[in-house]
């Protein structure tokens, strides 16, 4: 990991039908380490004092070209922090900590059927691995779930990607695709298809237990991405913790999302 | 070197400080809680370069901690219950202390209990360490043998906890004192007359934040420890009045995040300081404020930051 400076390229806002506000951040940087997908960057105005903390948000794309490398994220608006991020302008600059956290386990998915599962602005954290997975030659399906359409982060790239037959969409409103919790063409997917597909999700609470129910009913191994309040995105705060199956009486301990995360085999955590 | 100008002083010279019989390189040192066992922050900050670290709580067991959420942010600061998560000093001993002390920033191992008996047991594990300089007593935990209000509460427990490490302690004990209490003098002066060889202040201040659409407390906890740049007028106040009081010297600590924050402290009392919080967001505050300490003694004409020390004017 390293603390660099960022300059804003790109921020631009969107609103989507169900009133959700996300921003589509690309930072240009001298240098940055390799990332892996899944991993993250702690982010913040440079200079600013309120918000005190950074906010964590996985990297959504990252291009190194001869010059400069450029690095995307997509957020939600949703707070102080978010709201700053979202009155950023071209020629700002941001500080990025980073890379963060144990990446998504790529090593699993080989002679496998990979099924992504997104809801919201989780997606984003999904992108990186999706381009992985096509590079490595892996069938690969994503199942893309928000509100209303404004709200299934990168449609359109993950469309560019894997092709739009293999883009399942669902919303809440019905706007795009299946009505409903994306759970649900994720379940029915899951009953026709052959072999052992794996699963790597990212989304809201409440799906990733709906997909960690469906993946232990189905006996299909999940990779989970979470996300929870954290102030400093290297393990030293301890404010992220999410308890963990374990060989004690307790039958579980507390680890950090940050540094042991934030990708978790569904069947290890104790929710 | 006594004939050396101010200007051909090295940072070391200016800023070495000497406190309960140890020598730091500099005043600055990072706080417990906010630097986890100090070996998390050497990707990011040189450790070779800080006058301490306060390691994260031990207790003579390994804890697990509370329950999520444990963190919310506050305006210019954050609540936190983490519950004192740690691995045990017996853990800390062996799998943490031999790598960081090839460093040279002093360790400092931060130590609680929840009962007289659990303070003791820990110091005496740590006593088998090497490299360990002294003990920073966290004495803001619930005392469960005297009703569950914490030691820092009562002077005279604050007071018996002190007494009764300083007897086990072959090191310097420092005490960590609290500003939940009502008078800060009184409690420095409990611990001082019970064999403190230093106190650290401040700890968190209790505070609480509500969610508003579930009603519900924002930590599991319901309650936490106040931090960050929103106590830091709390803390300078409570460094001057323990100051004022005692003989021993005083580590300043609550909000330090920049030069101003650090020089504020000591020239209310503080014999050194410790970044806590803006670890979290800005993890190499620390570095900052040791390349503007000595620039600071450069310009002011001052030989070593000793000299400025409690040089508080308070006339008219």
């Amino acid at each position: 990991m390293i603390d660099l400076v960022g300059t804003v390229e790109l921020n631009e806002i969107t609103a989507a039908e169900s009133g959700r506000r996300y921003g589509h951040l690309r930072l240009r940087v001298d240098h940055l380490p390799e990332v892996q997908p899944g991993q993250f960057a702690m982010l913040k105005a440079c200079g600013a004092i309120e918000p005190l903390l950074r906010r964590a948000m996985a990297y959504y794309k990252v291009a190194a070209t001869t010059d400069a490398t450029r690095i995307e994220f997509i957020y939600q608006i949703i707070g102080r922090g978010t709201e700053a991020l979202a009155r950023l302008t071209p020629r700002d600059k941001v500080e990025c900590l980073g890379p963060l956290g144990v990446a998504f386990d790529l090593g699993v998915a080989a002679n496998r059927e990979v099924v992504l599962v997104a809801g919201g602005a989780g997606s984003p954290a999904l992108y990186l691995l999706a381009a992985a997975l096509v590079e490595r030659e892996i069938p690969t399906r994503l199942f893309l779930g928000g509100a209303s359409r404004g709200d299934l982060c990168g449609l359109s790239d993950f469309r560019d990607l894997l092709g739009s037959n293999r883009v399942v969409t669902a919303t809440m409103d019905g706007s795009e695709g299946w009505p409903g919790f994306v759970t649900a063409p994720l379940e029915d997917h899951l009953a026709t298809t052959s072999g052992t597909p794996l699963i790597y999700a990212c989304g809201p609470d409440p799906m990733l237990h709906r997909v960690a129910r469906i993946a232990a009913e189905r006996k299909v191994p999940a990779q989970l991405s979470l996300e929870a309040p954290m102030a400093c995105g290297f393990g030293i705060c301890v404010g992220c913790a999410v308890p963990v199956r374990a060989d004690c009486q307790e039958g579980f301990v507390y680890q950090k999302v940050c540094t042991d995360g934030p990708v978790f085999w569904s069947h290890d955590l104790a929710w | 070197m006594s004939n050396q100008t101010i200007e051909e002083k090295s940072p070391t010279d200016l800023l070495a400080i000497e406190i309960a019989g140890i020598r730091f390189p500099n005043p600055i040192w990072t706080a417990s809680g906010t630097c986890g066992y100090g070996l998390d922050m050497a990707e990011l900050i040189d450790l070779d370069r800080l006058g301490a670290i306060c390691t994260k709580g031990l207790s003579a067991r390994p804890l697990r901690g509370n329950p999520p959420w444990r963190i919310v942010e506050t305006h210019g600061g954050m609540l936190n219950a983490i519950g004192l998560q740690n691995i045990g000093a017996r853990a800390f001993i062996n799998e943490k202390l031999p790598l960081l002390r090839r460093y040279q920033a002093r360790v400092i191992p931060n130590v609680f209990g929840y009962t007289i008996d659990e303070y003791i047991e820990a110091i005496r594990i740590l006593e088998d360490g090497e490299g360990i300089a002294g003990y920073e007593l966290n004495i803001s935990c619930p005392n469960v043998k005297a009703g569950g209000e914490s030691f820092a509460n009562d002077p005279r427990q604050a007071a018996e906890v002190t007494a009764a490490v300083r007897r086990v302690s072959t090191r310097p004990v420092i005490v960590k004192l609290s500003p939940n209490v009502t008078s800060i003098a009184a409690s420095a002066l409990a611990v001082e007359a019970a064999g403190a060889d230093a106190l650290s202040l401040i700890n968190t201040a209790i505070g609480m934040a509500v969610d508003v659409n579930t009603r519900r407390p924002r930590l599991a906890n319901v309650t936490g420890g106040l931090s960050g740049p929103a106590i830091k007028p709390i803390a300078v106040r409570c460094v001057f009045q323990a100051a004022r009081a005692v003989r021993i010297p005083i580590i300043g600590i609550g909000g330090i995040a920049t030069i101003i924050d650090a020089l504020e402290f000591i020239i209310a009392g503080a014999s050194a300081v410790q970044v806590g919080t803006a670890n979290f967001y800005d993890p190499t505050a620390s570095m900052k404020i040791i390349d503007g300490l000595a620039d600071y003694c450069r310009q002011h004409g001052l030989r070593s930051i000793g000299e400025l020390v409690g040089t508080i004017r308070l006339d008219q």
